[in-house]
């Protein structure tokens, strides 16, 4: 079995590998950040793709649990009240039971109206953040949020941030891929194929939902307690709607159907929004923002069209038409 | 041995809307026996097997398993005390292979949750091995311990509903509702699945079986009980049943006079 698994595991290593070796190679704090950048967000959207397409909870609240991991975070730290380490622990506790308490009744609810009342959940969250003033620091946001500092090493500079966010995103990746693949993994598959199988095999349909539901929301706290002490500021804005389309992109073009699909879909996107910038930013420096959207509007429809899948999919597709090919030229030869 | 109820249904009624799919229905099974039940379509067959496994909450009625009171449990709990079933629809896990589906049945007799599995620490990785070993057991006693890693979806319907006992095997059942197993099999696989029922029977196992195929109902059963519009209309020993007036009646219709 060991021997079997050793291919599959090689381009991993590979992959770390390069993402290890990357500031060795450029110091250029651009690339740097923007790799920062997609690591958290690379690491949030494997989060939500999973709910979505491997479980089939059509959830939206991520953005929600990473707003408020950020926030829980960065306001015990600004207040002096805990150190951002400490923050960060807090602020999971209070998300994972925020996710039971919206979970609990919400997770009853199917497809598009959990979407519709998580939606609802996410434009509260963005609001009240706004308007509570005194605590958060309203809609202009929270400055002065210290950086985070684990037995006296203070993280100060981007590389350590680098560093850090892909340790994190990497084993996120480890302890979903190892909860997909045992028993409990088994059971949320099993009921998106078939509910009435699945309980009629023992599978707690309600506890599972909610078993994954608290635990991806878990770990898009920590991601958001990561990026505001990466960021040093915090804003309501940035937890609301835009985030959310960028997560719903990121799980299609990189393909919800593994994994680490989506966290090839934020790399895909972030570097794919960093060209077009640079770009626009010298010929239509007014219209940035609009052709920026209409770029990734156009591209997801095209990706939904050609190849549903996403990359991943596209990627899948491929490997099985080459293998065919193989296999098709050794008949013909022999 | 023959007398040791393992289920006891009184007085079972589930209706839906206007419609009563079942009318106090009555019956008991003995441990260890082959137990069919027949009837035309829409007679309530299905609905039955749903009622005590929980998938419907019946309206009215008992059903007492090993002496405790089912009706109206949840079905992932009253999979845990022991009664398997399969789907005349199959109802496999059409995204996961062979192997998968029949560990996904192990389900109940596992225990080892999402920190354990997620670090991969070393009594998750016992466990898992251990439903590894037992899925392909219950593959083996089905005959498709070779196709465990193919996808379900490249499977023949035969085999497939062969899946669908492996996978209910797991739970160890000790009451096995079988929803048409028969439907859609060629002869030689109706011959086999006749010796598999059998092979279960002797490990102790109860089979109920609901089925359209006389000619298998007849050679298989030690005991018929026939439903006809949500109502038990007879029950007895095959022989008794072909003769029975009622059933042919319910099965051909009147004679229109």
């Amino acid at each position: 079995m060991k021997k079997e698994n050793l291919p599959a595991t090689l381009p991993w290593i590979a992959i770390v590998a390069i993402i290890a070796a990357l500031p060795l190679i450029t110091s250029s704090s651009y690339v740097i950040g923007t790799m920062c950048f997609i690591a958290i967000y690379g690491a949030l959207a494997v989060g939500m793709g999973l709910l979505l397409e491997m479980a089939g909870i059509f959830s939206l609240a991520h953005p929600t649990f990473f707003g408020l991991g950020s926030y829980s975070g960065a306001v015990l730290a600004v207040k002096g009240i805990a150190p951002p380490w400490a923050g960060t622990i807090v602020g999971t506790l209070f998300v994972t039971a925020l996710s039971y308490v919206i979970g609990a009744p919400l997770l009853r609810l199917r497809g598009f109206y959990l979407a519709c009342a998580t939606f609802g959940l996410l434009v509260i969250v963005e609001i009240a953040l706004g308007q509570l003033g005194t605590i958060t620091g309203g809609h202009e946001g929270l400055v002065g949020i210290p950086p985070l500092s684990i037995a006296g090493f203070v993280f100060e500079k981007d590389v350590h941030y680098y560093y850090l966010s892909w340790a994190f995103c990497f084993g996120q990746l480890w302890f979903l891929s190892n909860v997909m693949g045992g028993r409990v993994g088994r059971a949320i598959r099993s009921f998106r194929d078939s509910e009435l199988a699945s309980k009629s095999m023992g599978v707690n349909i309600p506890r599972c939902k909610l078993q994954i539901f608290m635990l991806t929301a878990a770990l898009a706290s920590v991601g958001g307690s990561i990026y505001c002490f990466y960021l040093r500021f915090t804003q309501p804005g940035i937890f609301g709607f835009p985030l959310l389309v960028d997560l719903v992109t990121m799980i299609i073009i990189g393909g919800g159907t593994t994994i680490y699909g989506p966290l090839i879909g934020s790399f895909v996107i972030t570097w794919l929004r960093e060209l077009i910038h640079g770009y626009l930013g010298n010929i239509l420096p007014r219209m940035t923002a609009e052709v920026d959207a209409i770029f990734f509007g156009v591209l997801i429809i095209v990706i939904l069209i050609f190849m549903p899948g996403g990359i991943t999919g596209w990627i899948d597709q491929f490997a099985a038409w080459v293998k065919k090919k193989i296999a098709g030229s050794r008949q013909v030869t022999a | 041995m023959a007398d040791e109820t393992i289920l006891e249904v009184t007085g079972l009624s589930k209706h839906f809307g206007g419609i009563k799919a079942l009318n106090e229905v009555s019956l008991t099974l003995e441990k260890g026996s082959i137990v069919s039940m027949i009837g035309p379509n829409g007679a309530g067959k299905t609905t039955f097997v749903n009622a005590i496994t929980g998938v419907h909450c019946p309206d009215e009625g008992s059903a007492h398993f090993e002496g405790r009171d089912v009706a109206g449990l949840p079905p992932h709990s009253i999979a845990a005390l022991g009664i398997g079933r399969t789907f005349q629809l199959e109802e496999l896990f059409s995204s996961m292979t062979v192997l998968e589906n029949a560990m996904v049945g192990c389900h109940t007799r596992s225990h080892k949750g999402m920190f354990a599995t997620g670090f991969s620490l070393p009594r998750a990785r016992r466990e898992e091995q251990t439903i590894m070993e037992e899925a392909l057991e219950n593959l083996g006693l089905v005959g498709l311990r070779e196709k465990a890693l193919s996808p379900i979806k490249k499977l023949p319907l035969g085999e497939r509903k062969l899946v669908g006992i492996a996978r209910a095997l797991g739970m160890k059942p000790k009451l096995l509702m079988l929803d048409e197993p028969a439907g859609g099999l060629a002869a030689h696989e109706i011959d086999e699945l006749v010796h598999l029922i059998y092979d279960l029977a002797g490990k102790k196992i109860t089979i109920f079986v609901i089925e359209h195929n006389m000619p298998f109902v007849m050679g298989l059963s030690q005991r018929i009980i026939v439903l006809n519009e949500g109502y038990k209309i007879a029950e007895g020993p095959p022989d008794e049943i072909k003769a029975n007036n009622q059933v042919i009646k319910a099965y051909l219709g009147e004679e229109v006079s």
